[in-house]
C-alpha cells in the first residue's frame, strides 16, 4: 500500500499539475505515477461533484435536491471513467500508442484534480456571491474543468506519444468505441436478462406442475 | 427518461395525496368537495393546497320564474356576462334568446328574445355571444343571422353590424360572429368562425377597422424540413399550418383585451392585447401560462389544457377556464397561479361541458353547455386572503398584506406567494435575515440577493474594524516569519546535500 500511497508519489501528483508536459512523460517512462492514487482522485470528483450540486448557494443553484442521488452519480462517475480508459486503450492499442492501460488510467485520473479543486472552492464561493456576481462563481468553476481537460488532453498525447492533431482524432474514435461499449453491454444484460427470464419460467412451470 | 420522470412525479403526487388524507382525514371532509385545488410550486411540483372556491348553486333554466313562470331550460348556452349594474348576461342560444338574471342568479330580470326594426319585430338566430359596455348598451353576437345586434337598456335597437368590408378579407366571405366584447370607447371586438387572422375590431360606428392580436404560426425546424424533402403531392395532403382560432375574450376597464386560444404545446392559453394588438402578457416564473403543467400522457385525459373562457376579475387577476379537465386557473398581474380548481364529472360543482366563466362579486360563475347550467362557486377564508394580498401587492401596499400573507402559511405552510410576500416585506423593513429565510422558502433569487447583499455590506460594516486588523495582523505575522523560515530551510537543504555528498562518499 505504502507503496501506491507514497510521499513521492503524492509530491509527483503536484509536479504533474504544475508541469503536466514532463510529468506525464515521466510516468509514462519512469513510473512516477500511481493508479490507487488516480482512482482515489476520481472518487474525490464524484463527491465534489455531487456536493457542488447540492451544496452551491442558492443564488447559483437551481437543482433540485430530491433530483440528487450521491451514490449512484459516485457510480456513474465511476464507470464512466472506467469505459473511457478501456476504450481509449482499446483504440490506441490499434493506433500505435505508446501507453499502457495503467498510463491511461493515470492520465485521466490526475488530470481530475483542478476541477475538484475549483468545484469545492467554487462551492465555498457560492455561499458568498449574490446574483450579479454569479460571474465569479462561473469563472472559477470554469477555469478548473478548462484546465482539467487540457491536463487529460496533454496525458493522452503524452502517454502515447501522439501529436496534438492524432491525439484529438483518436479521443474522437474513442467518444465511438464508448458509445458501442455501452451499446453492447446494453444488449448484453438484455440477453442476460432473457436467457434468466427463460430459465426462470421453466422453474415457475415446474413449480406449479409439481 | 421524461416519462420516467413523469411516472415518479405522479407517484410522489398519489403518495401526497395519500398521506394528506391519512393524517387529515378527519379534517377534510372529502367528499363535500368534488375536486382537488392544487398549484405549481417553482420545481414544477403539484402541490395540494386548501380550497379556494368551494361550488355553491346549480342553476339550471327551470329553477328560474319570470313573471310567476319558469322559463324553462337552457339549450346549450354558450356565453355569460356581467353588466357594469351587475345583472348577469345569459347568451341561451339553443332557445334563440338573451336571459337577464339578476348579480345573485335568483331571479330573472328580463328576457330578450327579439326588437323592433323599423317597427318590424326581428328575432335572433344562435346568439353566441354577449357583452354588456360600460355604457350600458348590449352586444349580441347573433351568429346565424351573421350579424351583431347592439340594443340598448330599454331593449329598443341602437345599431346593427353587419357584412364587413375590407380588403384584407377574402370575396365572399361569411361573418359569423361567436364572441363579442365592447372597450370603453365603443370598440367592438369579436371572434368570428374560421377567422384565423385574430380578433375583428369594428369601430364605435360599425365600420370594420382591423384585425386584431394575430397568434404567429411557429412552424419547427423539423417541420421545416420535411417540407423540404416532400412532394408536391404529398404537400398538398399534409395538414395546413395555420394559426389557432381565439376562444373566449374579455377585457379590462384599461382597454386591455384578454383572449383564450388552444395552444398545442401548452404553455400560452391566453394573451393580454394591448391597444395596438400586442402581447403583453407577464409569463410568471415558469414561463407558462398555459394551464397544467403536468400533460404528458397517452390517455384521452392528457395533453395540454384547453382554455374557452377568460374572465378579467380585477387588481390584474384574470381566471381561465379549461374544457379539457374542467379546471379554473387563476392568476395574477404577474402571470403567478394562484390557485387551480374545479373538474370534470358529475357531481355537483362539476361541468361536463364547460363553455363560459364570469366573476360575480365575491362569486364565481361557470356556465355548463351540455348541462344547461350555471354552477357558481363561494370563495373561502383561504381564497379570498390570497385575493386581498395580491390585489394590496398590485396597489403597491405590498407591507399591508404580511398579516393576511402569514394567515395563509398557516392555511398552506408551503405557499410560495406567501413566502416571497412576507420575505419582501421584512426586505423593506430592514430584517435581512428574516427577509433571506423567507425569500430562499419562496424560491424568489431576485429578491434573496437583494436581501443576501444588504446583509453582507451590513456585516462588512459594522466588523470592519477586525477584518481590517486581522489582515494587518497577518501581514506582520508573515513579514517577521518569512525570513526565518527562508534561513531555517536553507539549513535543511545545507544538511541534506551534505548527507548526500557523504553518502556519495561512501
Amino acid at each position: 500500500m505504502s507503496k501506491y500511497f507514497s510521499k513521492e508519489k503524492w509530491s509527483y501528483l503536484k509536479y504533474t499539475i504544475s508541469h503536466p508536459m514532463d510529468g506525464y512523460y515521466w510516468i509514462r517512462h519512469r513510473d512516477r505515477g500511481s493508479v490507487p492514487i488516480a482512482i482515489l482522485l476520481v472518487i474525490l470528483f464524484s463527491i465534489s461533484f455531487t456536493s457542488n450540486r447540492l451544496l452551491a448557494g442558492f443564488v447559483v443553484n437551481d437543482l433540485d435536491p430530491r433530483g440528487i442521488d450521491s451514490l449512484f452519480e459516485l457510480l456513474g462517475v465511476l464507470s464512466f471513467y472506467l469505459i473511457l480508459c478501456v476504450s481509449n486503450w482499446s483504440v490506441t492499442c490499434l493506433m500505435g500508442g505508446e501507453g499502457r492501460m495503467k498510463d491511461i488510467a493515470i492520465a485521466i485520473g490526475y488530470g481530475t484534480t483542478p476541477i475538484t479543486v475549483m468545484l469545492v472552492i467554487g462551492t465555498i464561493v457560492s455561499q458568498f456571491v449574490a446574483d450579479n456576481e454569479q460571474a465569479f462563481y462561473t469563472l472559477i468553476v470554469a477555469v478548473g474543468i478548462a484546465y482539467g481537460l487540457i491536463m487529460m488532453l496533454i496525458g493522452i498525447m503524452q502517454v502515447h506519444n501522439y501529436t496534438l492533431g492524432k491525439t484529438l482524432l483518436t479521443l474522437i474514435i474513442t467518444f465511438v468505441a464508448m458509445l458501442i461499449i455501452i451499446f453492447l453491454l446494453l444488449l448484453l444484460s438484455n440477453l442476460l436478462g432473457m436467457v434468466y427470464n427463460f430459465f426462470h419460467s421453466i422453474y415457475t412451470e415446474l413449480i406449479f406442475r409439481a | 427518461m421524461k416519462k420516467i420522470n413523469v411516472l415518479k412525479k405522479i407517484f410522489i403526487a398519489c403518495l401526497t395525496v395519500c398521506m394528506m388524507v391519512t393524517a387529515f382525514g378527519e379534517e377534510v371532509n372529502a367528499s363535500s368537495i368534488p375536486y382537488d385545488t392544487y398549484n405549481y410550486d417553482y420545481r414544477e411540483y403539484i402541490h395540494f393546497t386548501p380550497a379556494a372556491y368551494v361550488p355553491d348553486r346549480c342553476i339550471s333554466g327551470e329553477q328560474l320564474l319570470y313573471n310567476g313562470e319558469s322559463i324553462g331550460a337552457f339549450v346549450t348556452p354558450q356565453d355569460m356576462c356581467k353588466a357594469p349594474n351587475g345583472d348577469v348576461y345569459i347568451a341561451d342560444t339553443g332557445n334563440n334568446r338573451i336571459v337577464v338574471l339578476d348579480n345573485g342568479l335568483k331571479y330573472v330580470k328580463n328576457i330578450i328574445t327579439g326588437y323592433y326594426k323599423n317597427g318590424v319585430l326581428d328575432t335572433f338566430n344562435q346568439p353566441y355571444g354577449v357583452a354588456v359596455s360600460q355604457n350600458n348598451q348590449i352586444y349580441i353576437a347573433d351568429s346565424q343571422n351573421r350579424r351583431i345586434v347592439v340594443l340598448n337598456m330599454d331593449g329598443s335597437l341602437e345599431k346593427i353590424v353587419s357584412d364587413p368590408k375590407s380588403e384584407s378579407l377574402e370575396e365572399g366571405y361569411v361573418f359569423v360572429p361567436l364572441k363579442v366584447t365592447v372597450d370603453y370607447a365603443d370598440r367592438i371586438y369579436v371572434i368570428a368562425q374560421n377567422m384565423f387572422e385574430g380578433i375583428m375590431v369594428f369601430e364605435s360606428d360599425g365600420k370594420f377597422a382591423s384585425f386584431f392580436g394575430t397568434i404567429d404560426v411557429k412552424i419547427s425546424l423539423w417541420e421545416k424540413f420535411w417540407k423540404r424533402l416532400a412532394t408536391k403531392e404529398e404537400r398538398s395532403r399534409q395538414q395546413l399550418y395555420i394559426p389557432t382560432e381565439f376562444t373566449g375574450i374579455d377585457i379590462d376597464p384599461d382597454g386591455f383585451v384578454y383572449a383564450t386560444n388552444i395552444d398545442s404545446n401548452g404553455t400560452q392559453g391566453v394573451r393580454r392585447l394591448n391597444p395596438r394588438g400586442e402581447d403583453v402578457i407577464k409569463k410568471g416564473q415558469n414561463g407558462n401560462v398555459g394551464g397544467d403543467l403536468w400533460i404528458n400522457g397517452s390517455t384521452e385525459y392528457a395533453g395540454p389544457s384547453q382554455f374557452t373562457d377568460v374572465v378579467y376579475r380585477k387588481n390584474g387577476i384574470y381566471s381561465c377556464l379549461d374544457k379539457k379537465r374542467g379546471r379554473i386557473f387563476t392568476y395574477d398581474h404577474e402571470g403567478n397561479l394562484l390557485y387551480i380548481f374545479g373538474g370534470l364529472g358529475t357531481q355537483k360543482g362539476t361541468f361536463s361541458m364547460p363553455v363560459a366563466i364570469e366573476d360575480i362579486g365575491e362569486q364565481i360563475a361557470v356556465l355548463d353547455a351540455t348541462n344547461a347550467e350555471i354552477i357558481s362557486f363561494n370563495v373561502t377564508e383561504y381564497g379570498s386572503l390570497i385575493n386581498q394580498a395580491v390585489s394590496l401587492r398590485y396597489d403597491g401596499d405590498e407591507t399591508l398584506a404580511v398579516a393576511l400573507w402569514e394567515r395563509v402559511l398557516q392555511l398552506d405552510e408551503n405557499n410560495e406567494l406567501a413566502n416571497t410576500g412576507i420575505g419582501k416585506a421584512y426586505l423593506t423593513a430592514g430584517d435581512y435575515v428574516n427577509a433571506m429565510k423567507y425569500l430562499k422558502l419562496g424560491m424568489n433569487r431576485d429578491y434573496y440577493s437583494i436581501a443576501y447583499r444588504r446583509y453582507r455590506n451590513e456585516i462588512l460594516t459594522k466588523n470592519a474594524n477586525y477584518f481590517l486588523t486581522g489582515i494587518l495582523i497577518l501581514v506582520v505575522v508573515y513579514l517577521v516569519l518569512k525570513p526565518i523560515l527562508k534561513k531555517k530551510r536553507a539549513e535543511a537543504k545545507k544538511l541534506k546535500e551534505a548527507k548526500k555528498g557523504g553518502e556519495s562518499n561512501e
